[in-house]
């Protein structure tokens, strides 16, 4: 009873807790300040990537999965998966209309299947807008101006063949790839060249292999890029470059081939229907169907990824079961040799999502620290206000208040100054997080200082949410904090002795 | 409580021994300044009947005021006397405080002794009616205190009326003067009716006529309610109204004349 009183009225005559309550408080702020960011930055990086290769891939690489049209009518009639669609990936080279070459992940696709899976129409930068970005005032922005038909021919990978008629297969490059473009703080993007990549031609080279690995040449095409697209994630947005599977197929001969007669020899002459004599050509005994190096799946609502990896190395054992004659280096490979992986261990994806990880872990790490430092500066606070209401313990002692009722006091204290320093810090973290745009474009007018710059960080908005449940954890947190802080002075005001206390100026 | 039988104030000393409420027999209590042992009461006995009020007379650092923190629990007399075979216990109506664990002696010093110190001591930042009142709180607990507390704000609130401060109930301390502050003292050591008011120069620090006006409200009340006293002073007009006077020479108590 008398602790709340004395709670209150300490809180509010004195300096010194008021400093403490704003120790909490900037404590507890700017730890979730930088949880809420850090963690929203993971989180929309984990949502980029994972938009552009589904929840679970099987990889065969170089050579192929033969019959994968049956392995994914397998995987479709599961319940547990929504969709699955085939893919090539290999490795290319691509002249860029500049003259210049990049190093590029070619990957074929089936565009419906492949945005069924990943949502890769949603991706294509050049789509025409009616409307400019709220933060454009001078319209600036390029979709304003481009013809409504790019977005059509980046969802089917073509372009209209002027001089034939018809269309062309074309390609859709990752919009980091050309290097054409700089990336505007309004959210959009300003080519450098006055150009846009769209509608230029650019050559892709592949290197075919044979079964065993060995390069047998190199293939190179002409293409015209149909549009770019933009996930969001820099190492996929600076490499890929998708074209139709088929083409792919073609370039890299996966496509399905007559399997030549072995007895056919050499060297020998016929006459041909037309009364000329010609080689003899080998005899087709049968044909090697085509193959695809990925099988992007997409699981059903509510079934988890690591769940889909489970059930995707069931059914791909049973699908190699339908052809016992074949190996891995016809196409079907086993089980155990075939890679299964969900989009997080997706290699390469790995150790960057785990480098963007371990970042934001060292980060709160040291800000945890930080708030170490202000448990102790609690304690100091604390010990100084034991010391200054010596004489205060002293008489409470004196009326008769007991050991456990003098610490109460004090703990009762700091719960009320960790409770009052948390809540102000939730609510200042909250709102700076919420409102972390507009304040950070203000201080880029204001004062020129742009600490996320849309150019480095690749997203155009810092994220704003802060989760309910990190706010929770970092407020019981600064409260259990304060009350540490408190517990050492709170039981040195218990165990002091009246009589010393009371003579004590 | 209180037997009216024993209740005259006549005769009082001859009286003491045989009903005595709170008695120190042969007490030691030594202090230690760096490695000086510092004796300050030597075998000082003293009994206080039910009733009674006896005035402790003394020279400046003779020990009057540890004598008191040793009567109402608040200190605790030497392990090792010098004297080895003297009693040195103080006692509570036979019960020795020494003896107490720590929750009966928080329970002796919230409800039986009320004290009144040298110099006032009140919370700097409480009002005077909360200063009065933070002894019933600690008293009767959270549950207790909101059951009655009517009744005892009316308590405190006629306590500081008779000590002429109904209309400085809001006042800090520091807007007080010190004869104030020593009647806010004073009520606070009332409020919960101790059997025992222990008061350590409650007129020492205040000029004669201020003194006075403390020390008749102080015996007024003693009249009304029987109240057993003990009153350390050195100023021999107070001690004049006391039943019995003693005094405090070389760690020993002294009967005076
Ligand atoms: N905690 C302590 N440590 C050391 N010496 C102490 C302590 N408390 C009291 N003393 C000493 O004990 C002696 C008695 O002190 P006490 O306060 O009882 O005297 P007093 O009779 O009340 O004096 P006054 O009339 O000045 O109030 C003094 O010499 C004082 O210095
Ligand atoms: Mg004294």
């Amino acid at each position: 009873m008398y602790q709340a009183l004395l709670t209150r009225r300490y809180l509010t005559s004195k300096i010194m807790p008021l400093l403490s309550a704003g120790a909490v408080m900037l404590c507890v702020a700017m730890v979730l300040i930088v949880w809420s960011v850090m963690g929203g930055f993971l989180n929309m990086l984990l949502a980029s990537g994972k938009q552009m290769m589904g929840d679970v891939s099987v990889a065969w690489p170089i050579f192929g999965i033969a019959h994968y049209e049956q392995l994914i009518d397998d995987l479709e009639a599961d319940p547990s998966i929504d969709r699955a669609t085939p893919t090539i990936e290999a490795i290319g080279l691509m002249s860029l209309p500049t003259d210049e070459s990049r190093q590029v992940q070619v990957i074929g696709i089936v565009p419906d299947g492949f945005d069924a899976v990943t949502g890769y129409f949603e991706r294509l930068y050049w789509v025409h807008l009616d409307e400019p970005l709220p933060k454009d005032k001078n319209r600036e922005d390029r979709r304003l101006t481009i013809r409504e038909g790019f977005e059509e021919h980046g969802k089917t990978l073509t372009w209209p063949d002027v001089v034939r008629g018809g269309v062309e297969p074309a390609v859709v490059t990752g919009i980091e790839v050309s290097r054409f473009y700089r990336r505007r703080r309004e959210g959009f993007i300003e080519s450098r060249l006055g150009q846009i990549l769209p509608g230029f031609e650019v050559t892709i080279s592949v290197l075919p292999m044979n079964r065993k690995g060995g390069v047998v040449g190199t293939d190179s095409r002409k293409f015209t890029v149909a549009n770019e697209f933009r996930t969001g994630l820099y190492e996929i947005d600076a490499n890929q470059v998708m074209m139709p599977i088929g083409e792919l197929q073609k370039m890299l001969q996966l496509d399905a081939q007559d399997i030549p007669d072995r007895d056919w020899i050499p060297g020998q002459i016929e006459l041909g229907p037309d009364g000329v004599p010609r080689p003899v050509l080998p005899k087709a005994v049968g044909v090697q169907p085509a193959r695809a190096t990925n099988i992007l799946i997409k699981a059903a609502n509510g079934v988890s990824p690591d769940a889909l990896e489970v059930e995707v190395r069931r059914i791909y054992e049973q699908w190699t079961q339908r052809y016992p004659d074949m190996g891995s280096s016809d196409g079907v490979p086993s089980v155990d040799r075939v890679s299964i992986f969900t989009w997080e261990n997706k290699p390469g994806l790995k150790t960057f999502i785990s480098a963007v990880k371990k970042e934001t872990a060292l980060v709160l790490v040291l800000f945890v620290i930080i708030s170490l430092v202000a448990v102790v500066l609690i304690l100091a606070i604390f010990w100084s206000m034991v010391s200054e209401k010596t004489k205060d313990i002293g008489i409470l002692r004196a009326v008769g208040a007991s050991r456990m009722g003098v610490a109460w006091l004090f703990l009762r204290y700091g719960l009320a100054i960790g409770v009052i320093g948390s809540l102000i810090g939730g609510g200042l973290a909250w709102t700076i997080v919420h409102y972390i745009n507009p304040i950070h474009e203000w201080l880029g007018r204001a004062m020129g200082l742009v600490i996320w710059d849309p150019e480095v960080y690749y997203f155009s908005e810092i994220p704003n949410v802060v989760e309910p449940s990190r706010a929770a954890i970092v407020m019981i947190a600064g409260g259990v904090c304060a009350v540490l802080g408190a517990l050492i002075p709170a039981v040195r005001a218990a165990w002091m002795d009246p009589v010393k206390a009371l003579r004590f100026e | 409580m209180m037997t009216t039988a024993i209740a005259q104030p006549d005769g009082s000393a001859t009286r003491a021994k045989a009903a005595s409420m709170i008695e120190a027999r042969e007490v030691f209590k030594t202090y230690r300044l760096g490695r000086v042992d510092v004796p300050v009461l030597r075998g000082a006995s003293l009994a206080v009947g039910e009733g009674e009020c006896v005035a402790v007379l003394g020279a400046s650092g003779s020990g009057k005021s540890t004598l008191l923190h040793l009567l109402g629990g608040l200190d605790r007399v030497d392990a090792k006397p010098i004297d080895v075979d003297a009693a040195n216990h103080v006692t509570y109506r036979g019960r020795a405080i020494e003896a107490m664990g720590a929750g009966e002696l928080d329970r002796y010093r919230r409800t039986t002794v009320g004290f009144v110190f040298q110099f006032y001591h009140l919370l700097p930042e409480l009002s005077v009616l909360n200063n009065v009142l933070i002894a019933a709180m600690v008293a009767h607990g959270r549950l207790g205190y909101m059951r009655q507390s009517s009744d005892l704000r009316e308590r405190a609130t006629d306590l500081l009326d008779r000590f002429g401060l109904a209309h400085r109930l809001k006042h800090r301390p520091v807007e007080l003067s010190g004869g104030e502050r020593q009647r806010v003292a004073i009520a606070r050591a009332l409020v919960n009716k101790p059997e025992l008011l222990l008061a350590d120069e409650p007129t020492g620090n205040l000029d004669q006529t201020t003194g006075a006006s403390i020390l008749d409200a102080m015996m007024s009340l003693r009249a009304e309610t029987n109240q057993t006293m003990v009153i350390v002073t050195h100023d021999p007009a107070t001690a004049a109204r006391a039943d019995r006077v003693v005094k405090l020479v070389d760690g020993k108590v002294a009967t005076s004349g």
